[in-house]
């Protein structure tokens, strides 16, 4: 692997893969240990004997999770960290850190405490105060993982441009590639261990039909994989709509058609979840999160709810699951009003909740200790417990994670477990608040079959979501919160294809060309058939 | 943000330092009142409106609370009140009572501005300048404490749900708080790796640690600090010979008026009331130049008419 | 929580109040007028109350006590004087009585806040333990010999010396180191 000074790199492959031990290698300080066998250079050093100073300074490196590689709690503090330790002047430092905030907008909250940031923001912070040690190389480990579609971009945005304005070399591994695979100069698609293609994007894309990562590409190359017509790979959405008008004249105007099955289904005992007028605030003082919001969920079906940032959406799952209490407004659960569910009995196979962070889930060292744990706060017997256990692992496909612990699995992994611990209490309805996140497309697409397999079981799944793409795919309703409220509903189809902007890129790129079509296989289904 | 704040973190750090010992052991009633009306004024200019009521609400009945709590239990003094289980309650034990009280109000209300004046920050870079190791270490905890608060409400949140916490039994609810804990312990450490890569990899193993700070010590700096220094020094000239000495058993003591106590009193008085009449004199300063301001938009538009 | 904190402190304060008792008793009443008359067949102790370690350790004595009226210069805050010994009168009631008969301050723990289970003397005319340094306070003899008991435990005999003693040293100068207390 060679990487040339000044050229935007991107890594990408399934998670596990070895993308993140690679980087920790480039990077001396925190090489993890283990048997080593070839070379790493740095301007034709080897990067062992590297000076520290240069070896800290100008090999910059950002990793995945934003509030963990926060060290202090000042916002000003934190950017001067790293100059503190190269022992740089203050006058000298002052102009450093003074230069990173005003190019990075970090102004405004210079003096702020670091804990009050948002996750976009700690990450941009975190990025800063890379930056200010003037790094000559970048190595970035999926960044955006933990990031929402917006704070993501704007994330990729601000690398963009350190790569444009001053040459920066990046190296980057991201699962996300819809917007960065265009404005990549190298891909490298890595497997077991190994960098099985690497070239330009579109030559790489080229070698990918047929392999496995191919779903992780952007939606154009995956429609353009999917058909047989040669030409160069299409990688933005506007390369996907010239495409689509170029090689398929004779299809234009195609339409999927609607099913309009929620008509017919919205008899009285068939809803699993009925909000109605729902009125909520944090505090006295503070503004309602939820004003006058309503929402019914039918059994059996996969629900979404997609909205920007703070917009209530985690708060009405949090009203759902009955942990806060609204002030006004009523909850049926099961055509049971929520408070007379006593004790526990909400959460005993009825209504389970997988919070945003799967990690808070888990309370103890190994995947089976926890599984074991929940078994034995529903009272199973302990002859018992393992058979479920092997069963529910065998389902959600976990059963090589058991004996590990919780904190070594990968985010695609934990999530998966973190699904596993809550099917054990057999409910009938789940609320899952942001399950895609950090997942690869290689996960994601483990996490939707295990979600079609639950519905098909006559689970009900309320989720919501940034994931346009993955709720496109899943949901068999979707609907859009704002304002405290929820806005519009529809079948994914009518839905996003209502949406000029909100709508997934499938959706964007066959607009004007076809109807209805949202999904990358349905493009490639109107196109072929 | 107030202009006593903006003063050099050290020579605050001298103010709050002199002032929260010298009411705390200089035992003249004197001396104690004029403490507690500097404290006062200064923190009333801190809060808003809101605060300054639910202040006043807290401060006056804890101060009767104190002032009541001695009597109670000491039973010194010439004056006997009356007797309670055979034991004087003294006129000398309610004033020294209310003595203890005004202390203790005066330098619970010195904290509270000290508090609100010297932010982390600045504790950090006067730490930092002794010990820098331990500085980081501080900012860190700091950085620490409401990332761990939210962690432990996040994971009872999400155990709650899986029915973890069962209502009736505080037992239970315990052990699963325990459990909670100890996993986000878990956590944090597992957390805390990823945290010292991120140190590493800025460099924090490098030779030649400096302390940044935003901070100058600028001629005004020096000024004030002067001016606590020889008042300071005055007081302490006052104070030495017992010549302020007072005391309320067996007898209240009378108060000392002499010229040397005089001087004390007025030299502590100005070092209680400085923060206080230093942010009138900005605010009036303020005023004044805004004034000029004015004055001179005025002029202008006149000669253009 | 501020609130709340206020509210602990007088709950605090009233269960404290409660606790110890509320006999109320105003000065007049608390000064006794008169004292049982010495008769022909009445059993009597002697009751002496000095301080003149105090006066031999003036220096370390505080300096609001420096004083005749709290520290007498012959050394007597009572002069030996013959009282009546009622039956059962341990030396806390001769003291306490010959106190409120001769208004001369007393401040003593009561019994049941202390572990020796008897009252301690904290004070004597204003004079209290550690006004004289650190190993200052009252002790007693009865008959010249520290008793074992505390004050208000031991029962006095007809002619009974009884001594209060103040101390600088421990007691190490009444014989061996034994205080009223314990």
């Amino acid at each position: 692997m060679n990487i040339k000074s000044g050229s935007f790199n991107l890594v990408f492959g399934e998670s596990g893969c070895g993308k993140s031990t690679l980087f920790r290698l480039c990077k001396r300080e925190i090489s993890p240990n283990g048997k080593r066998s070839g070379n790493i250079l740095y301007k034709g050093t080897d990067i062992s004997i590297l000076e520290p100073k240069i070896s800290a300074c100008k090999i910059g490196f950002v990793g995945q999770k934003p509030d963990e590689q926060i060290v202090t709690d000042k916002v000003w503090h934190e950017l001067a960290f790293g100059l503190e330790n190269s022992g740089l002047k203050n006058t000298e430092i002052k102009s450093r850190v003074a230069e990173m905030s005003s190019y990075f907008g970090i102004n405004e909250w210079y003096h702020k405490n670091t804990d009050e940031l948002s996750g976009g923001q700690k990450q941009i912070l975190n990025l800063a105060s890379v930056m200010v040690m003037q790094p000559d190389i970048l190595i970035l480990d999926e960044p955006t993982s933990q990031l929402d579609p917006i704070a993501a971009s704007n994330f990729i945005e601000a690398l963009k441009k350190l790569n444009y304005d001053f040459g920066l070399t990046i190296l980057i591994a991201e699962h996300r590639l819809e917007e960065i695979f265009p404005v990549a100069d190298n891909a490298f698609a890595m497997e077991n261990g190994r960098i099985i293609f690497s070239g330009n994007p579109k030559n790489v894309c080229e070698k990918l039909k047929g392999n496995n990562l191919e779903m992780s590409l952007p939606t154009p190359s995956r429609v353009w994989s999917s058909l047989e017509v040669n030409c160069e790979c299409p990688l933005t959405v506007r390369d996907g709509r010239n495409f689509l008008r170029e090689n398929f004249p004779d299809k234009f105007g195609r339409e999927i058609s609607v099913k309009n099955e929620h008509g017919s289904s919205e008899s009285k005992n068939n809803t699993a979840i009925e909000a109605d007028g729902i009125f909520f605030r944090y505090g006295k003082k503070l503004p309602d999160i939820l004003e006058n919001m309503s929402l019914t969920v039918n059994k059996g079906e996969i629900f979404s709810i997609l909205g920007g940032n703070g917009c209530g959406k985690t708060t009405t799952l949090n009203i759902l699951s009955g942990i806060d209490i609204p002030y006004k407004g009523c909850i049926k659960i099961l055509g049971k009003k929520i408070n007379s569910y006593k004790n526990n009995s909400l959460y005993r196979n009825t209504l389970a909740y997988l919070p945003q962070n799967p990690m808070s889930v888990f309370i103890k060292t190994s995947v089976r200790e926890d599984l074991a744990d929940i078994l034995n706060v529903l009272d199973i017997p302990k002859n018992e417990q393992s058979y479920h256990i092997t069963d529910i692992s065998q389902k959600v496909g976990i059963s090589d994670f058991l004996g590990r612990h919780p904190y070594d699995l990968s985010g695609g992994e934990i999530q998966k477990c973190a699904i596993a611990k809550i099917l054990l209490t057999n409910p009938q309805i789940m609320l899952l608040d942001e399950p895609t996140k950090g997942m690869d497309a290689f996960y994601k697409n483990t996490l939707l079959t295990i979600m079609k397999a639950l519905k098909n079981e006559g689970k009900t799944i309320l989720m919501v979501t940034h994931d346009i793409e993955f709720a496109a795919e899943a949901s068999d309703r979707c609907a859009l919160f704002f304002d405290g409220g929820i806005v519009s509903y529809g079948v994914p189809n009518e839905f996003f294809s209502g949406n000029s902007f909100y709508t997934t890129s499938a959706g964007r790129m066959s607009r004007d060309f076809f109807k209805n079509a949202v999904l990358c296989s349905e493009i490639v289904r109107l196109c072929g058939g | 943000m107030k202009a006593f704040a903006k003063i050099h973190p050290f020579v605050l750090m001298i103010y709050f330092l002199t002032i929260v010992t010298v009411s705390m052991f200089v035992s003249n009633p004197v001396i104690k009142l004029l403490s507690l009306a500097g404290a006062f004024l200064f923190s009333f200019m801190l809060t808003d409106k809101k605060e300054k009521l639910e202040d006043i609400k807290f401060y006056l009945p804890l101060a009767l609370l104190i002032a009541v709590t001695n009597p109670l239990f000491s039973h010194n003094g010439e004056t006997p009140l009356f007797f309670m289980n055979g034991n004087a309650v003294t006129l000398e034990a309610v004033f020294y009572g209310i003595d203890i009280s005004v202390m203790i109000i005066s330098v619970m209300l010195w904290f509270k501005s000290c508090n609100i004046i010297m932010s982390s920050d600045k504790l950090i870079y006067l730490f930092g300048r002794i010990m820098p190791k331990t500085a980081l270490i501080i900012s860190m905890a700091i950085r620490f404490i409401p990332m761990l608060k939210r962690r432990i409400n996040e994971v009872s949140r999400a155990q709650k749900t899986m029915g973890l916490y069962s209502v009736q039994s505080y037992t239970d609810r315990l052990h699963s708080l325990v459990r909670v804990i100890s996993a986000v312990i878990g956590w944090s450490l597992e957390g805390a790796v990823e945290t010292s890569r991120s140190m590493k990899s800025r460099g924090y193993a490098l030779k030649g640690h400096t302390c940044y700070s935003d901070y100058k010590f600028t001629g005004k700096d020096t000024a004030i600090l002067s001016v606590f220094i020889s008042l300071t020094a005055l007081a302490f000239w006052g104070t030495s010979g017992g010549c302020l000495r007072f005391y309320f058993y067996p007898v209240i003591s009378e108060l000392n008026t002499d010229f040397r106590a005089v001087v004390t009193y007025s030299a502590f008085g100005v070092l209680a009331f400085f923060p206080f009449l230093f942010e009138v004199e900005e605010n009036i300063r303020w005023t004044y130049y805004r004034s000029k301001i004015s004055a001179l938009r005025t002029q202008e538009q006149k000669s253009r008419l | 929580m501020k609130k709340d904190f206020l509210v602990i402190f007088t709950l605090v304060l009233l269960a404290a109040v409660l606790i110890m008792g509320t006999d109320f008793q105003s000065v007049d009443e608390y000064y006794l007028t008169h004292i049982s008359d010495i008769k022909e067949d009445s059993y009597t102790v002697t009751l002496t109350i000095s301080c003149k370690e105090a006066l031999e350790n003036y220096d370390r004595l505080d300096e609001a006590l420096k004083n005749e009226k709290y520290v007498p210069s012959d050394g007597f805050i009572l002069k030996p004087t013959k009282y009546v010994l009622r039956k059962g009168d341990t030396a806390f009631d001769v003291l306490y009585r010959a106190a409120r008969y001769n208004r001369i301050q007393l401040e003593f723990q009561g019994a049941e806040k202390n572990s020796f289970g008897s009252n301690y003397i904290k004070g004597i005319n204003y004079l209290y333990e550690f006004s004289c340094g650190e190993n200052s306070g009252w002790i007693y003899t009865v008959n010249g010999v520290p008793p074992n008991f505390g004050c208000s435990q031991y029962v006095l005999k007809d002619g009974d010396k009884l001594d209060f003693v103040y101390t600088c040293s421990l007691g190490a100068s009444v014989l061996n180191f034994k205080t009223n207390g314990r």
